[in-house]
């Protein structure tokens, strides 16, 4: 019996060695290993022996199934090793196939990453009309009709009563005449000015933020102004609060950052100031509050509104503000 | 608002580097946009030697001077009666700017080439010597700059002044600013009071009919005054700060409004009839000449300025033709008075005429004012043009200006501005600007402002006041203590936010044209005339034609995108847009907003490289694209359906596909027109869609919800029948869809062929089933059973055939 499974064992690993192909390997070990094949035969034979020589066949069997299947998978690598398949290759420096995605407009990139800053601090994100009514526009932000203020800001439009938004402060009102305080709120969005220049478009983007609850104060603005810069940019960016005048806010001021390009000491970017003026912010005016109902003996709060192109110009070093609204395929693709 | 360095320095000591002080004003609120030398002009002016003087051949009066100008020596032809060899004088180069804006050039002075100019003290404005040419002290090297040998030296500063600071639109406003900036006191302009004689009422007369527009007129009359040209001194101011000197009587006024911020008008007291003057608005359709020859046609709001018989000024505006300063002039009535703002800006605006005064009297002037400035200006005229003052003034004040105190609350300034101010550092800063301070309690102070002052109306004026001194980048940066509560974020921002990042993952490019469009766009698009697409709203004042429009489509912006692309050689075009279209109810009422998305795709399916030929992209890839938005949007029963060709006007006819949802229309996918490409120049084909966002939002509420997996392995069966080519293809698998067969799991359209061996008129469609129960194996024979059963349905259904 034992000198049975012994030279099957031999014959096998001779033929295994002399295999010449994958195919001939395969078939030699259906041969052996097989459902039908030998060694599987003699395997369900072993319950045929007596008791006492069972288990000693058996335990010699499964070693020599073993060093089968070693063998097989041996010849199988060397044989593989030397086919033509294991010598193919593919010329990795030839490009993929396409699965390039598109992109973002920059203006939506810079908007988003505004937007999320201002959301991790507890802001909701509010929207309003682009088309306002004067009252909304002007009136209820403490601009009447022939104050000199408005020629700030010039206008597009649409009759007596209706404009094409100038700023996105209008969704301060209305967010205010539908909320009661405490109130945080950003409202980014497109807005229209009739001025066309290398830096000034007819329409652009702002982000308009307002906090109102009771004592929120205009270190409060600071602190929340600087916070947002140094996530925007970086913790080296220093501000300056100027004082300004805005109708709807008082005290007002104007924001300037640390210039990005030279950090202060003067380039083209910042005409040599050092600076670079970013936005206009503000307490909110009590002629506002007024304006939506809200008791000024009890709340205050601030205002702000930031220009995303030159934020946005500003992060990507683009100069000309109107190649946003280009829309160059060679332009967009770089971001 | 331009101030010169020495004019402020008439008025207040500084110290300071001009360059500090720009800052330093900046940060009080006065931005300093530039800083200029005001000698600028005199960049190409050197000092000359005159070398050598000899005849000049051809003109009796001209000499050739040879004048050494620091290099080789140049020739000058001069006339100066005062030349001699050896001199030194200022020399103008080709390229200097004189004040008067003329600009030297080389030239020929009859027959001889003169290739600079000696000049005088008044070409040069640095005196008023006009005999000759001036001649220079001293041992100045020549070719050395006139500037730096003189050491002329003065800065003027620009300062951008925000609406609310009327009060700074004077010399004197910003002298006070700096005063406080430094801590010192201003030194006003000598305050002389008038004569108590009342003569003045033997000659004239004010009589103000419409004291709502005109709290308050104040005249003086000065005679046997002299009409000449400004001395120097008051021309260089005037000149520094971009004014033109005009004579010595309007040089005093406007030199006055410029050091005190009152504007003041001159009147020829001999031409103004019954020599009285009366305040009244215009008569309807008047029309009056003002001093720049132009005639303006007046309305009954507009103040006028009247003699006994007729106007002779635009209130605040501009003065008249009729009663304009001449150099026969020989008595001045001058005006100095108090107008109601906004009825100097409403006129300005009507008449689409704005001048220094409007400007000021728009912004609000010190009412307490008028009467300084007036004397200030008699005096000058008295002074410079030899006039005599009339006893006295005429101080019509109908309605009394009264200065108003306001309570300051200080721990509500320490609230609103995040610091603990106290009583004395309040005091201190408002005391610094010329408020008066009064303790009213232990916690309010009772502030009065100056009277030119007028921004100053509530105690949040003076809080911003006072941290405006105090400096804000004193003030602590903190952070606020509010309530964490959050709403809902916007649905409409999280569904735009979705289609951007699906359709920038489908290789879309993102574009933003401009909200407003040409109104030729609608013909370009090919747009009925009863298209809502033609609801236009339109901009009163656009830029330009080409932007006159809001738009009712993101269409046109993507075709004008997709034509500068071309025009840069980019062929190859995956755009998408979302924004506002504008959908007019007319122009006095706010227009529909309405939120699309819109794509573009133009050129090749993939861009040309190694593993692809150049394919023109084409119907069924931007089809792709869209049922892959709407699929990602998680919104899965949409309908593609042939569009109506009356509702396809700018996309072809036959490759249009109107898009539905639960029967509701979102929009279209489909080729653009070839008239429309034509319409708007561009060369190739170009596949667009179009979405309303607003309907796609209501149809994206739906909650995701998971399935069981199957647990048993399907089977697939094939079919290919024989129809119609009219028939359109899915609707073969709607209708093995609807046979509603369970064992039916999914069924893919796999291939579709028309051509030989298919006849003429048919295609043949495969399909194949994928059947499955959730039960249990399926056994070959009896998938088979339904399988023929289905197949012969859907033969019967189509009048089809099988393949031969």
């Amino acid at each position: 019996m034992e000198n049975t499974i012994d030279q099957i064992c031999t014959e096998a690993l001779r033929e295994i060695e002399t295999a010449k192909s994958k195919d001939s390997l395969n078939a030699i070990s259906v041969k052996y290993l097989g459902r039908k094949g030998i060694v599987t035969q003699f395997l369900r034979n072993i319950s045929k022996l007596p008791s006492e020589e069972r288990p000693k066949a058996g335990e010699k069997a499964n070693e020599i199934k073993k060093i089968l299947e070693k063998a097989f998978e041996e010849t199988a690598n060397r044989l593989y090793s030397q086919s033509p398949e294991a010598h193919d290759f593919v010329d990795v420096s030839l490009p993929g196939r396409s699965a390039l995605p598109g992109s973002l407009h920059p203006i939506t990139q810079i908007t988003r990453q505004i937007c999320d800053i201002f959301i991790r601090m507890g802001f909701d994100i509010a929207e309003g009309p682009e088309i306002e009514s004067d009252y909304y526009n002007f009136e209820a932000l403490n601009i009447p009709k022939y104050h000199p203020a408005r020629d700030m800001q010039d206008t597009f439009y649409v009759s007596d009563n209706i404009v094409l938004r100038t700023h996105t402060s209008p969704v301060q009102v209305r967010v205010m005449e539908k909320c009661k305080p405490p109130v945080k709120v950003i409202a980014p969005g497109k807005v229209y000015r009739s001025d066309s220049d290398i830096t000034h478009t007819p329409m652009f983007h702002q982000v308009e933020g307002l906090m109102v609850g009771e004592n929120i104060s205009f270190g409060n603005l600071k602190g929340i102004l600087t916070n947002f810069v140094h996530l925007m940019f970086d913790e080296k960016t220093s501000l300056r609060f100027r004082p300004s005048f805005f109708p709807f806010t008082e005290p007002s001021a104007e924001v300037d950052m640390l210039c990005v390009m030279c950090r202060g000491n003067g380039c083209r970017i910042c005409s040599q100031t050092g600076w670079i003026e970013v936005l206009g912010a503000g307490m909110v005016h009590p002629a506002v509050f007024e304006n939506v109902g809200y008791d000024t003996t009890k709340i205050t709060g601030f205002a702000f509104g930031i220009g995303i192109e030159r934020i946005t110009m500003l992060k990507y070093g683009i100069d000309d503000t109107r190649k946003f609204f280009e829309n160059d395929f060679r332009f967009l693709r770089q971001f | 608002m331009k101030v010169s360095l020495s004019w402020l320095k008439d008025y207040v000591n500084i110290e300071m580097d001009v360059q500090d002080l720009a800052s330093a004003l900046t940060m009080a609120g006065l931005e300093v946009e530039s800083v200029t030398n005001s000698f600028d002009y005199l960049e190409n002016v050197v000092v000359g030697r005159i070398i050598e003087i000899s005849p000049h051949p051809n003109a009796e009066k001209l000499k050739l001077c040879r004048v050494d100008a620091g290099k080789s020596p140049i020739q000058v032809v001069c006339g100066a009666p005062n030349i001699v060899e050896n001199i030194l004088a200022p020399l103008a180069l080709p390229g200097t700017v004189f004040p008067d804006g003329s600009i030297l050039q080389t030239c020929d002075i009859r027959g001889k080439i003169s290739e600079g100019m000696l000049c005088s003290e008044r070409e040069l404005e640095l005196g008023d010597d006009k005999s000759g040419v001036m001649i220079l002290s001293g041992t100045p090297e020549t070719g050395t700059k006139i500037s730096s040998a003189l050491s002329l030296s003065d800065f003027v500063l620009e300062i951008g002044l925000t609406p609310n600071r009327s009060d700074c639109l004077s010399v004197l406003g910003i002298a006070r600013e700096i005063a406080a900036i430094q801590k010192l006191k201003i030194k006003y302009p000598v305050k002389q009071q008038p004569d108590r004689n009342k003569d003045i009422q033997e000659y004239t007369s004010v009589r103000i009919e419409a004291p709502e527009h005109c709290p308050r007129y104040a005249a003086a009359l000065v005679t046997d005054i002299t009409v000449s040209e400004s001395p120097f001194w008051l021309r260089k101011r005037l000149i520094s700060i971009g004014q033109r000197p005009i004579n010595n009587i309007v040089d005093i006024t406007n030199f006055v409004m410029m050091e005190c911020g009152q504007p003041l008008h001159a009147f020829d007291f001999n031409l103004l009839a019954e020599n009285r003057i009366v305040v009244r608005t215009a008569e309807k359709g008047e029309t009056f000449v003002t001093l720049d020859q132009k005639e303006r046609i007046l309305d009954p709001e507009m103040l006028m300025i009247c003699d006994g018989k007729k106007p002779v000024a635009i209130a605040g505006v501009m003065g008249g033709l009729n009663s304009e300063i001449a150099n026969s002039t020989k008595r001045v009535l001058i005006e100095s008075a108090y107008f109601n703002p906004l009825n100097i800006r409403k006129t300005s605006k009507k008449l689409g005429l704005s001048t220094e005064a409007s400007y000021r009297f728009e912004r609000g002037i010190d009412p307490l004012g008028t009467v300084n400035a007036l004397v200030r200006a008699a005096l000058l005229m008295t002074k410079i043009g030899n006039g005599k003052l009339t006893g006295g003034v005429i101080d019509e004040n109908p309605l009394i200006h009264d200065l108003v105190p306001i309570e300051l609350n200080i721990s509500e300034t320490g609230r609103l501005l995040g610091i603990e101010m106290d009583r004395e550092n309040i005091k201190s800063c408002l005391e610094s600007i010329e408020f008066d301070v009064e303790n009213a309690d232990a916690d309010t102070l009772k502030v009065t402002p100056p009277s030119f002052r007028v921004d100053i109306t509530r105690s949040v004026d003076l809080m911003e006041e006072a941290a405006r001194l105090y400096g804000y980048n004193n003030i602590p940066t903190t952070m606020p203590f509010i309530h964490a509560e959050t709403t809902q974020p916007l649905k409409t921002l999280v569904l735009r936010d979705k289609i951007k990042n699906i359709l920038t993952g489908l290789s879309f490019m993102e574009a933003i044209n401009y909200s407003f469009i040409n109104e030729s766009s609608c013909d370009q698009l090919r747009l009925l005339s009863n298209d809502t697409k033609r609801k236009l709203l339109h901009v009163l004042n656009p830029i330009n034609e080409e932007q006159s429009v809001m738009r009712t489509s993101l269409i046109p912006g993507l075709l004008e995108t997709m034509r500068r692309n071309l025009s840069q050689q980019v062929r190859n075009l995956k755009l998408f847009e979302t924004g506002n279209i504008f959908l007019s109810r007319g122009q006095e009422t706010l227009p529909e907003e309405v939120e699309m998305v819109a794509g573009l795709w133009t050129g090749d399916r993939y861009n040309s490289a190694w593993y692809a030929k150049e394919t023109g992209c084409d119907f069924y890839d931007i089809k792709g694209i869209v049922e892959g938005l709407i699929s990602d949007l998680n919104i899965n029963n949409s309908c593609f359906t042939k569009m109506p060709s009356e509702l396809c006007r700018y996309t072809k006819q036959g490759h249009t596909a109107q898009v539905t949802i639960e029967g509701r229309p979102i929009g279209l996918v489909g080729e653009l027109h070839p008239e429309v490409l034509r319409n708007f120049d561009l060369k190739q084909r170009a596949f667009i869609f179009e979405l309303n966002c607003n309907t796609l939002l209501d149809l994206t509420n739906k909650a995701k919800k998971s399935k069981l997996l199957p647990k048993f392995p399907f089977t697939t069966r094939d079919i290919t029948v024989i129809i119609s080519k009219d028939i359109e293809a899915m609707s073969i698998l709607e209708k093995l869809n609807s046979f509603g067969e369970k064992l039916i799991e999914n069924t893919q359209l796999f291939d579709i062929f028309e051509g030989d061996p298919v006849p003429p008129g048919k295609k043949s469609v495969s399909v194949r089933i994928i059947y499955r129960s959730p039960e249990k194996t399926l056994e070959d024979n009896e998938v088979n059973g339904i399988h023929i059963d289905i197949t012969n349905r859907l033969l019967g259904a189509f009048n089809a055939s099988l393949p031969a």
